[in-house]
């Protein structure tokens, strides 16, 4: 390099350059302060959630997210729909438990003959 | 403004770091003290802007706040991986925009100097700066690290992950280009030809 004087001027001049470049380095001005500090109080607030939040945020992910919620709520909400308005080719499962037509008697098991069978 | 070199010097950063992992407030307070200003700095340096400078360094101690809890200890000094997010956040800055401007970064003068003086100085670290822009990335960073942040080189080699070799040849270049690069300015700055 050459400034017009020696190589050992030279470095001096650049040397007092840095040092006066070297005046402000560690100077962090107070409003950048202020916002690191307050990204740090979010994340730390963040981290120390209530557990159960956390727990129902790890309940969701296993499912796959909150598309996987979307699925098992829109499935849940489509097996209340057939149960309540079902399609008329599908038969309605109560009428084989409590709308049967058919009464059945034990007078009608004839249990009396069966018994005197058995005893001759 | 706030000073960081001379506070606290106890616990270490690694132990603050950890005692945020845990919840402690406080711990950020001293960590932001402590570390803000020498990520600020070299933002500011390879910059050249005050305004990208302090979005830079807010981003690198927002990663630093949420890989505390992964934080391996022993693994490498704090101060180092800060210094290589940052650097890392300015190469991606400067290739989505060319600086604009030097125009912020002239520090506040001393109230006691004379007003030559003073536009002098500005001029000094503003000529700094220009020249400091022109060198290529890695010559820039080898020099802002040794020559401003006052870094051993075997730091600069962990922050850069190159040789200490390599660390010296990059200062030395970028020392030269520096002053090549100043050798047209000396009267405006006030230096008299020896």
């Amino acid at each position: 390099m050459n400034w017009g004087m020696n190589m050992a001027d030279e470095e001096t001049e650049l040397d007092h350059l840095f040092a006066q470049a070297r005046t402000a380095r560690d100077v962090l001005p107070d409003a950048l302060a202020v916002r690191i500090e307050t990204d740090a109080e979010a994340v730390r607030l963040a981290r120390s959630a209530p557990k159960a939040r956390r727990v129902w945020r790890q309940w969701i992910a296993l499912i796959g997210g909150w598309q996987g919620m979307g699925g098992l709520v829109a499935a849940s909400a489509a097996g209340v729909w057939i149960g309540f308005s079902a399609p008329t080719f599908l038969p309605d499962p109560v009428d084989y438990f409590a709308l049967s037509e058919t009464t059945y008697l034990l007078a009608d098991l004839n249990l009396d003959e069966t018994y005197l069978e058995d005893a001759e | 403004m706030r000073g960081g070199g001379d506070t606290v010097p106890e616990p270490s950063d690694e132990m603050l770091l950890g005692r945020f992992a845990d919840g402690d407030a406080t711990a950020a307070r001293l960590l932001t003290e402590r570390l803000g200003p020498r990520s600020y700095s070299v933002a500011l340096r390879m910059l050249g802007n005050r305004a990208e400078a302090e979005d830079v360094t807010q981003e690198a101690m927002m990663r630093l706040w949420k890989m505390a809890p992964d934080w391996v200890s022993g693994q490498a000094q704090l101060s180092t991986w800060l210094y290589r997010v940052t650097l890392n956040l300015c190469v991606d800055l400067r290739r989505r925009k060319r600086p604009d401007a030097l125009e912020n970064v002239a520090e506040p003068a001393d109230g006691a100097a004379s007003v030559v003086d003073r536009m002098q100085d500005a001029a000094r670290k503003d000529a700094l700066q220009a020249a400091l822009d022109q060198l290529p990335d890695r010559q820039r960073q080898a020099v802002v690290l040794r020559h401003i942040e006052e870094l051993s080189n075997p730091e600069i080699a962990g922050i850069m992950d190159i040789s200490v070799e390599a660390v010296e040849s990059l200062t030395a270049r970028g020392k030269r280009a520096l002053a090549a690069i100043l050798a047209g300015r000396r009267d405006e700055l006030g230096y008299e030809h020896g």
